[in-house]
C-alpha cells in the first residue's frame, strides 16, 4: 500500500472539510479521487503531502507514518496543484533549477533531469520564457514536470487537466502512462472529468467529506449506472408506457429518455413491446452517471 | 551540507524573483532618493543655520564647501540610516508574497527544513537591502562630492560597515514583524507605517538634541538611535576635523563638542554619554536579541505542527 488512510478528520471551524474518511491506494496503480467543488479533495492531498495537519486519523505514505517521517515522504511524492505554485516571474529552466536544488538535484545530476524533462514534455522552445508569458497550457505542462523533477513514486494530480485542450490532455495522459508502465508510479488523481476517471484502476467518490461509494470503474457502473433508451419515434407512447410503469424519463428536442436500471431490463420492454422500438437507441451508464448518483445530483429528475 | 546548498540555491530564487520585477526595486529605491531631494531642498537651509550658528558662538564663520558637505553628510547619515530599516521592510516581499499564492506550499512538501526557507527570506532581503541601500548612497555621495566632499576612503569604508549593521537590525525586524502578514495590503501598510515612524522616533529627521530631555531618555532605549548615532559619528568626524582648524586650538574641542552635541553624533542617555563602541555593542546586541526571537519564531511555528498532530496519538 503506498497509501493507507485511516478515519481521518479535518475541520475549518464550523466545516467539516473531512469526515472519517478511510482508504487504500496501491502501489503503481491509477487512482480516482472524485467529489463535486468542496468535497474535500484539495484538503485530502493538502494532509497526505504535509502541508495542513490533521484533526484525526492515521496516515501512512510510502510505507511511513505522516507523523513522525513526512521528510521521507517528501522525497517521494510529486504534487501537481489545483493552482500553479511555480515563481511566474522566473522562466521555465530558473523554475526547474530551484526546484530541483531542494531535492538535492544539482550540477550534472540536474543537467541529466533536464533534459530528459525536456524531451519528455517537449519544452525546448520555452524553457527561457518566464512562466507568466506561456499560456495556461504550456503553464501546466511546467507544473507536471516539476512534480515529476525527482522522479517521485507518487503523483499526486489536482484537477490537472482542468483548462486543457484535448490535444494538451492527452499528450499529459500518455506521459502519465508511460511512466506509469516504465517505473510503476502510482498516480493519485482528482478531476471533473469522468471520462478520465474511467480509466483508473480504483475509484473513491467523497461528498461532504465523506466517502458515499468507491470501487473499480466497472465495478461502480453495474452497481450504480442505469441504462438509458432514447426513443427518436413514438415517443408519446413509450412516455405513457414507461410511466405507467414508474420509470423516469426526460423529454429532450429529438428524443424521449427512459431510465432503467440495467442491460436485463432494455432486452425484457425489447421483448415485451417490440412495436415501440423502431427508431431507438440504448446507451451503457457511465462515470458520469455513477457520479451523478451517487452524489445525489441526478440530472435526469421525471 | 546538503541543506547549505539548498540555502543557497533559496537565496538565489527570492533574490531572483525580487530583481526580475523591476518596479519593486524602483520603489524601494526611490522612497530614500524622495527623501534626500525633500532634505536638500527644504531642510538643507535650518541646518546650515544651526552649523552657523554653532560657529558663530565660536568666533569663526564656515567655509562654504565645508558648511555645505557637513549638512549633506548629516543628511545622507538620515537618509542611510533610516533607509537600513525601512528599504527592509518594503523589499521583503517575495517571503508575503510565496504565502500569499501559496508557492510556498510548494517548499512544505518539498524536503527543506522550515528554518532554512525562513534564513533564505532573511539573507536575500538582507542581500537585496544591502544592494538598494549602496546604490542610494552612491546617488547621496555624488550629491555631496559635488557640494564639498571631505570624507576619506576610512570613513567611506565605516559607513558601509554601519550600513551593515543597520540593514541586519531592520532585515531582522521585518523578517520577524512580517512573518504575521499574510496579504500585499498587509505589507504595504506596515511598511508605510514604518517608513513614516522610524525616522522621527530614532531622531534621524530631527536631532535629538531638539526633543526635550524626557522624551530623549525614552528614545534612547531604542536600538535604532544608536546606528543613527554611529552613522554621524562617520560622516561628520572629517567635516568636523576641519571646522575646527578655524578656531583657536583652546576651544577647539569644545567647539567639536558643540557641534556633535547638537547634530546627534555625541549621544547621551541620563545625562551619560555614550560612546562609539558601546553605540555598535547595543545594535549589535540588538541583532542578536532579534535573531534569537527569529529563530523561537520559526521554531514555535515547528512545534505548533507537532502539537497539533502529537494530540491524537
Ligand atoms: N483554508 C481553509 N479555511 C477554511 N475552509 C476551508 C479551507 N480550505 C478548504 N476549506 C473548506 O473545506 C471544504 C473542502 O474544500 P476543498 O478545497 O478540499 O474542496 P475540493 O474538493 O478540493 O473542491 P474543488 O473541486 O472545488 O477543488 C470546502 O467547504 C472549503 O470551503
Ligand atoms: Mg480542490
Amino acid at each position: 500500500m503506498i497509501i493507507d488512510i485511516e478515519n481521518l478528520e479535518k475541520s475549518f471551524k464550523e466545516v467539516k472539510a473531512v469526515d472519517n474518511i478511510s482508504f487504500k491506494v496501491k502501489e503503481g496503480e491509477l487512482f480516482s479521487f472524485l467529489g463535486v467543488n468542496g468535497a474535500g479533495k484539495s484538503t485530502t492531498i493538502n494532509i497526505i503531502s504535509g502541508i495542513l495537519n490533521k484533526d484525526n486519523g492515521k496516515i501512512s505514505v510510502c510505507g511511513y507514518d505522516t507523523d513522525s517521517h513526512i521528510h521521507k515522504i517528501k522525497r517521494n511524492i510529486g504534487i501537481v496543484f489545483q493552482n500553479s505554485v511555480l515563481d511566474k516571474k522566473l522562466t521555465v529552466l530558473d523554475n526547474l533549477k530551484y526546484r530541483a536544488a531542494l531535492y538535492g538535484i544539482t550540477g550534472s545530476a540536474f543537467k541529466s533531469a533536464l533534459d530528459e524533462t525536456v524531451e519528455m514534455f517537449d519544452l525546448k522552445e520555452i524553457l527561457k520564457r518566464p512562466l507568466h508569458k506561456l499560456s495556461g497550457g504550456q503553464k501546466r505542462r511546467i507544473d507536471i514536470a516539476r512534480a515529476l523533477i525527482h522522479k517521485p513514486r507518487l503523483l499526486i494530480l489536482d484537477e490537472p487537466t482542468t483548462g486543457l485542450d484535448p490535444k494538451t490532455r492527452i499528450n499529459m495522459w500518455n506521459i502519465v502512462e508511460k511512466l506509469r508502465k516504465e517505473n510503476g508510479l502510482t498516480v493519485f488523481l482528482t478531476t471533473h472529468y469522468m471520462e478520465e476517471a474511467s480509466e483508473s484502476d480504483y475509484v473513491v467518490i467523497i461528498d461532504s467529506g465523506k466517502i458515499v461509494a468507491e470501487g473499480s470503474p466497472h465495478n461502480l457502473k453495474n452497481k450504480f449506472a442505469s441504462d438509458f433508451i432514447k426513443f427518436y419515434n413514438h415517443r408519446e407512447a413509450a412516455q405513457k408506457y414507461f410511466s405507467t410503469q414508474g420509470y423516469r424519463f426526460k423529454n429532450e428536442r429529438d428524443f424521449t429518455e427512459i431510465e432503467l436500471s440495467g442491460t436485463e431490463e432494455v432486452s425484457k420492454f425489447f421483448k415485451e413491446k417490440p412495436e415501440l422500438f423502431d427508431d431507438f437507441e440504448v446507451l451503457k451508464g457511465n462515470m458520469d452517471n455513477v457520479f451523478l448518483k451517487v452524489t445525489g445530483k441526478d440530472l435526469h429528475g421525471g | 551540507m546538503k541543506e547549505c546548498k539548498k540555502l543557497v540555491s533559496l537565496v538565489k530564487r527570492n533574490t531572483k524573483c525580487y530583481f526580475k520585477d523591476k518596479v519593486m526595486f524602483f520603489m524601494s529605491l526611490i522612497t530614500p532618493l524622495i527623501l534626500l531631494v525633500l532634505f536638500v531642498t527644504f531642510l538643507k537651509n535650518i541646518y546650515t543655520g544651526s552649523f552657523t550658528q554653532i560657529a558663530t558662538e565660536f568666533g569663526v564663520a564656515i567655509e562654504p564647501r565645508v558648511l555645505e558637505g557637513i549638512t549633506g553628510a548629516w543628511l545622507m547619515s538620515s537618509i542611510l540610516s533610516v533607509s537600513s530599516v525601512t528599504v527592509a521592510f518594503c523589499s521583503n516581499v517575495i517571503m508575503v508574497e510565496d504565502k500569499m499564492n501559496a508557492n510556498i506550499n510548494d517548499f512544505s512538501v518539498s524536503p527543506i527544513k522550515n528554518t532554512t526557507l525562513s534564513v533564505s527570506y532573511f539573507i536575500s532581503n538582507f542581500f537585496v537591502t544591502f544592494i538598494v541601500i549602496m546604490c542610494v548612497m552612491l546617488i547621496g555621495h555624488i550629491y555631496i562630492a559635488a557640494v564639498g566632499w571631505y570624507l576619506s576612503v576610512g570613513d567611506v569604508f565605516l559607513i558601509i560597515v554601519d550600513c551593515v549593521c543597520g540593514i541586519l537590525f531592520g532585515t531582522l525586524l521585518a523578517g520577524i514583524i512580517e512573518s504575521f502578514i499574510k496579504t500585499q495590503g498587509g505589507i504595504s501598510a506596515v511598511s508605510t507605517l514604518v517608513s513614516s515612524m522610524y525616522g522621527f522616533i530614532c531622531g534621524a529627521y530631527m536631532p535629538l538634541s531638539q526633543f526635550s530631555e524626557g522624551l530623549r531618555n525614552v528614545l534612547g532605549f531604542l536600538p535604532g538611535t544608536y546606528g543613527v548615532g554611529i552613522m554621524r559619528n562617520h560622516y561628520m568626524n572629517a567635516y568636523v576635523d576641519e571646522i575646527i582648524k578655524t578656531v583657536d586650538p583652546s576651544k577647539a574641542d569644545a567647539m567639536a563638542k558643540a557641534i556633535k552635541d547638537g547634530f546627534d553624533a555625541n549621544l547621551y542617555f541620563c545625562g551619560n554619554q555614550v560612546s562609539l563602541g558601546a553605540m555598535y555593542g547595543i545594535l549589535l546586541g540588538a541583532c542578536a536579541v532579534l535573531f534569537a526571537v527569529y529563530v523561537l519564531l520559526v521554531f514555535l511555528k515547528d512545534k505548533k505542527i507537532l502539537a497539533i498532530k502529537s494530540k491524537k496519538c
